[in-house]
């Protein structure tokens, strides 16, 4: 624990105390890269290549079978769900404009990168999905495609759409990035000599901090978080329904996608507080992630938690009252049937065990406490999308009008595992590799509330000050 | 010592091959069971009672050119209270005025009832009917009602009983009475089938005990079950099956011979 | 967000005060006024009682109306009160101060306003009274626990008494201000009330430390009872347009929307009517306006996700459902109304800072939003019933009579009244909240500027 100074035992920050002293620190450990990286960076390198092996297995397979692609599709998902959403809790936070997201905004979105390894897991997805004529699916040409099997509306549903809204959503998050990072990556090329210097200079666009820069840089800041905002919810949703909803004849769960979304969130969290706490231990930041950033992004990992179960109970209630025998099997598929173990084991993870660790107050005032919860919540996405996509992958007949029958557990083949483990691997390499190319802390966010900040005694004791600009 | 009562299980099969929209079902049971006259001003208010009413849809005889005479037919449904072994009404009931009976019956307890009108809504049949207003009879009626049979006041929901009064005085006199089995033969001797099925010139309404082997019901279902004999003569279905509400009252379908013509023309 | 002028306690309390201690005569000519509205209201519903439920326009299949309808929206407009105390309390927001008194006044009489609702319109409420409520131990009859209709009772009361608990805990030191300043009976009633309180160091704690309990303890309650209110109708399965998973959230989320926007009007009316510029100022009118387009996108995005899931396995009476919502008129014309004032005139307006800061709009837009909201409700509720299912025969239509459309022009009356009322007996305004916020604003110099800052404790 980190120990109080002189008469402020009610504030526990441990920032440095200048601006000055915040960029010797963060660029002081951009610049070096220890031996733990080396050694993390060619683990993950080599899982990496046994998942491209096991990718190759998977293709060489064929894509007629679907069912075969369960756990394929559902490391995709758990990869979109967790990695590649962590910028919003980034962006959200300064919507909301939070002071303890400063240290944490860059770590979080950060994983726009491993946007771009989900893109490329996606690509053979579109040759999984089947093509909405003839069958129920939230793409609208009604009553045309349901006689005539016509070609769907919008052209290309919901291939083309999908991969559009995909590809937009990772664009977004690599545009916000850069853009966050702009006067850090400033700072850094003045700082810095040689190739890095000159490479940073093109890339920096000429950045030397006016006030027009600050006032243009939130700007985009504010539009490009707006719109990254909308397209999360929106490529989430339909992805969702595309690959989840859709497949399953009479599973007609409007809340699911908003579940999704959801249960993304709480990832997000849940990956930011695990990267928080390994950037604390390994990555020599140990006194800008100090206890407020934990304590406060637990309590809305709390919220989320709380949130899971309610959306859930909301679905399962409503089909388990329902009684209707298309209700019962879609519970049976997902929840009671052949992957009974995994819904287990998703419930224990996404909301048992750590809202029985969340509620206390000292667990959620550590470092520890909520790291494990959020190493909790993210098995527990895993089991969960497991659950879901595989089950949804695995029906036969959608075009049924329902689920006549539950189909056998589909359980993962050699092939399935070296995806997983290698998907695993490339995520975190893509994310080490990041913190290389962009410094892993917002500087300017820091120095900003450096500035913005005061400590003034009060009565008998210190309080934290802070000034509110607009 | 308690003497073990037979078990029964009632049921209604509904012929819609025999069925010709003659409404006799409809005007016994209004009788029967003390319903209010439906006058114009009940239908205007969309608050008509009747327990088993006759739906009639006109439909295309070749699905393929427009509904529109010549190329349109009558059909006639007679649509009761299915009895549901599932039923959907009863759950919702915040006082347990409805609930199911060891006879299978879906069973409205007037007294209970305070009318949240819930078990109306949830009700996919639409077979239950609400007393907007008090019951009144012209003052030539008042001596016409059925003493066997409660008149429903003001605020409460009503609905067939497949004639419960009927089927309790059977339990009495023949059960209780004589000592003797409920049978199709013993019911019908002694007017006590449901007044509907006694008024039905066409035979169209089948009622008895699922419980009795030798029942007219149970030979019924047994030749048109479609889950057992897979001919083409097995006409059984129930109405609304996928909300799995196992109603009591199975439904044969009509026999078109038309239909045949116009696919062989195709 | 601290364009505040310094006030003294003095000031505070005598503003603050000021209809409590003496109240104008325009006070009495609304109560007046209001009274006899709900008189009116009264009436019509003793004329319904003696004559029968048949005075509604409801009838078969449409067997909840308008009735029903105001009881969701009232039970939607009590979601202001927890969504701003409790949540902004434990957010530590500092612009919630000056509303939340109001906020939480307003659950506690929209929610007994909507209890009246269904109670009213069942068909022998004299019955409803006396054995669903609760247990009816001498007929050896338990309620039924299965029914939607015993969750909601439950889950309302539940939510009644705890916010009841939550302004009686906030409104003690309050109290004690009214206390020292009356002579009389009413001091006599005010020391009783006020439980002891002379403000020491250990009462202020405690006091704290139940309105942060009492907030967390109330957000499950807040989100359970608008989601067993849906339930009412979610667990229909028979009502094709009823059954949806997503209904629970979506009329969460919709409540929050019409109650926080009906706090914007109330902060309106409090600003004109008791002259509180000092205190509602512009920049609260602009921070509920920023949360008001996020709450409003979040519903809009559940409504949209209910819209399209209800199409999206075009069963029958599904597609004739929304045939019926968007295209046949009357309902077409209200379809229209309500989208347009539920979201996309409000939302694109809140966009702009002026808007955001002009009292006058934001009290005419939060009350359209009221509005389209009423009608969402109404759109869900009835069409549903009218083509709950495949058979054409027993579809209908819904008209309501001027008896309903009295009953629920009253209760908007019966709430305003009850909430006058209360602002004759305690403050509006929190004065603790005001003082304290007076105390914790600073400022702060950075480079040449002064910037008004505050002290965060925690």
């Amino acid at each position: 624990m980190h120990e109080p100074r002189d008469g402020r035992h009610a504030i526990t920050e441990t920032l440095p105390e200048t601006p000055q002293e915040v960029t010797e620190k963060v660029l002081h450990n951009h610049l070096a890269t220890g031996p733990l990286f080396r050694v993390a960076a060619v683990f993950c390198g080599v899982l990496l290549l046994l998942g491209v092996v096991g990718f190759i297995l998977r293709v060489a397979g064929g894509f007629d079978d679907r069912t075969k692609w369960g756990y394929y599709g559902a490391i995709f998902f758990y990869i979109l769900t967790t990695a590649q959403a962590a910028p919003i809790v980034s962006v959200a936070m300064r919507m909301a404009k939070n002071h303890w997201r400063r240290p944490l905004a860059r770590a979080a979105e950060l994983y726009a990168i491993v946007g771009v390894l989900n893109l490329l897991i996606f690509i053979p997805l579109l040759f999984v999905l089947p093509s909405a004529a003839g069958r129920r699916s939230l793409w609208l040409d009604g009553a045309a495609r349901m006689n005539a099997g016509g070609s769907g509306w919008p052209p290309l549903a919901p291939h083309l759409w999908i991969a559009l809204m995909l590809a937009g959503l990772v664009f977004l998050g690599l545009a916000l990035l850069y853009t966050a990072a702009l006067p850090d990556l400033a700072t850094v090329r003045d700082h810095s000599t040689s190739k890095r210097h000159s490479m940073l200079r093109r890339l920096t666009l000429g950045w030397r901090g006016t006030p027009f820069q600050w006032r243009a840089h939130r700007a985009a800041l504010g539009v490009l978080g707006g719109l990254y905002f909308m397209f999360y919810i929106s490529t989430h949703s339909f992805i969702a329904i595309d690959y989840g909803v859709a497949l399953v004849p009479g599973w007609k769960d409007s809340i699911f996608p908003a579940f999704q979304v959801l249960s993304s969130l709480q990832s997000a969290l849940a990956i930011t507080l695990v990267t928080m706490f390994f950037l604390r231990q390994t990555g020599g930041y140990k006194e800008f992630f100090y206890v407020d950033p934990f304590w406060a992004l637990s309590k809305i990992l709390l919220a989320t938690t709380i949130l899971w179960f309610y959306f859930w109970w909301a679905s399962f209630f409503t089909f388990w009252y329902g009684r209707t025998q298309a209700e019962q099997n879609v519970l049976q598929l997902l929840m009671f049937g052949p992957y009974r173990p995994l819904f287990i084991l998703a419930f224990l993870f996404s909301f048992l065990l750590p809202f029985l660790l969340l509620i206390w107050n000292a667990v959620r005032k550590s470092i520890l406490g909520p790291t494990v919860a959020a190493a909790l919540v993210l098995a527990g996405n895993f089991f969960d999308r497991l659950r879901v996509y595989v089950a949804s992958f695995s029906v036969e007949d959608i075009r049924a009008h329902q689920l006549e029958s539950v189909p056998a557990a589909h359980l993962p083949d050699g092939a399935d595992i070296l995806i997983i483990l290698g998907a695993l691997g490339g995520l975190v390499l893509f994310y080490l590799v990041g913190t290389r190319l962009v410094p892993v802390l917002s500087m300017w966010e820091l120095k900003e509330y450096l500035t913005l900040r005061r400590i003034r005694p009060f009565l008998k004791t210190h309080v934290r000050v802070m000034a509110k600009p607009e | 010592m308690v003497q073990e009562r037979p078990k029964h299980k009632w049921t209604m099969v509904v012929d819609i091959d025999r069925c010709s929209g003659c409404q006799a079902c409809v005007v016994a049971c209004q009788a029967e069971n003390n319903i209010t006259i439906n006058e114009q001003r009940d239908f205007l208010q969309r608050r008509a009672k009747e327990w088993i009413r006759i739906e009639r849809y006109w439909e295309a005889i070749d699905p393929s050119k427009p509904a529109e005479f010549p190329n349109v037919k009558a059909r006639f449904i007679p649509i009761m209270c299915q009895q549901c072994d599932n039923a959907p009404c009863e759950p919702v009931c915040p006082v347990y005025a409805t609930y199911h009976n060891n006879e299978g019956l879906n069973v409205q307890v007037y007294n209970r009832c305070v009318g949240t009108r819930y078990c109306a809504n949830n009700c996919p049949y639409q077979v239950r009917f609400f007393n907007f207003w008090e019951p009144v009879w012209p003052e030539s009626l008042r001596n016409q009602l059925n003493p066997d049979v409660t008149v429903r006041s003001r605020g409460i929901m009503e609905k067939c009983t497949f004639c419960v009064q009927r089927l309790s005085r059977a339990r009495r006199t023949i059960e209780g009475r004589r000592g003797k089995r409920i049978t199709d033969e013993s019911m019908t001797e002694e007017n006590l089938m449901p007044a509907c099925v006694m008024a039905c010139p066409t035979g169209a309404l089948v009622f008895g005990d699922r419980e009795d082997p030798k029942s007219r019901v149970n030979e019924l279902l047994k030749e048109h079950d479609p889950r057992q004999a897979k001919s083409v003569a097995a006409r059984g279905y129930r109405v609304l099956e996928d909300l799995t509400t196992e109603p009591n009252v199975v439904y044969l379908k009509k026999v078109d011979p038309h239909l045949k013509k116009v696919k062989a023309h195709a | 967000m601290q364009e505040r002028r310094p006030l003294s306690d003095v000031q505070i309390n005598k503003a603050l005060l000021r209809n409590v201690l003496a109240a104008p005569l325009w006070f009495w000519g609304l109560v007046l006024l209001l009274a006899l509205v709900v008189a009116a209201g009264a009436g019509a519903a003793g004329w319904m009682f003696n004559r029968g439920t048949g005075v509604l326009g409801v009838n078969r299949p449409a067997m909840w109306g308008f009735l029903i309808v105001n009881f969701v929206f009232w039970i939607g407009i009590s979601h202001a009160g927890v969504m701003l105390s409790a949540i902004l309390r434990l957010a530590y927001a500092e612009w919630r101060r000056p509303m939340v008194r109001a906020a939480e006044v307003l659950t506690v009489f929209s929610l007994m306003t909507a209890m009246l609702m269904p109670f009213i319109h069942s068909g022998r409420p004299w019955r409803l009274a006396y054995w669903a409520f609760p247990y009816d131990f001498a007929r050896g009859i338990f309620p039924n626990i299965r029914s939607a209709l015993i969750w909601d009772p439950s889950a309302v009361f539940t939510y009644l008494i705890s916010s009841s608990l939550f302004i009686l805990v906030t409104l003690l030191p309050d109290i004690a201000v009214i206390r020292d300043r009356t002579t009389g009976i009413r001091h006599k009633i005010y020391s009783a009330m006020a439980l002891g309180w002379r403000g020491t160091p250990r009462q202020w704690r405690l006091q704290g430390i139940a309105g942060i309990l009492l907030s967390a303890i109330i957000l499950p309650i807040f989100v359970s009872v608008h989601s067993i209110v849906s339930w009412d109708f979610g667990m229909a399965v028979s009502v094709e347009g009823w059954h949806a998973t997503i209904f629970a959230p979506y009329f969460v989320i919709g409540a929050v929307l019409s109650g926080v926007s009906a706090v914007v009007t109330l902060m309106a009316l409090m600003r004109w009517l008791f002259k509180w510029e000092d205190h509602i100022r512009e920049e609260h009118f602009d921070a509920m306006g920023r949360l008001l387009v996020v709450i409003a996108t979040a519903w809009f995005y559940f409504f949209a996700m209910e819209f399209m899931f209800g199409l999206f396995t075009l069963e029958p009476q599904e597609v004739a459902l929304r045939q019926l919502q968007v295209f046949e008129w009357p309902w077409s014309a209200l379809f229209i109304i309500f989208i347009l004032t539920a979201y996309f005139i409000p939302v694109p307006l809140w966009l702009f800072r002026s808007v955001r800061r002009n009292v006058a709009a934001m009290f005419w837009i939060s009350i359209m939003v009221n509005i389209g909201m009423w009608l969402e409700r109404f759109i869900i509720i009835v069409p549903g019933l009218l083509r709950k299912q495949p058979f054409t025969f027993v579809w209908g239509s819904y008209r309501p009579s001027p008896i309903e459309i009295i009953i629920v022009a009253a209760t908007f009356c019966l709430v305003a009244l009850g909430i006058l009322l209360f602002s004759k007996v305690f403050p509006l305004v929190p004065l603790a909240e005001a003082k304290e916020g007076q105390i914790l604003a600073d400022q702060i110099k950075v480079g040449k500027k002064t910037i008004p800052a505050v002290m965060r404790e925690e």
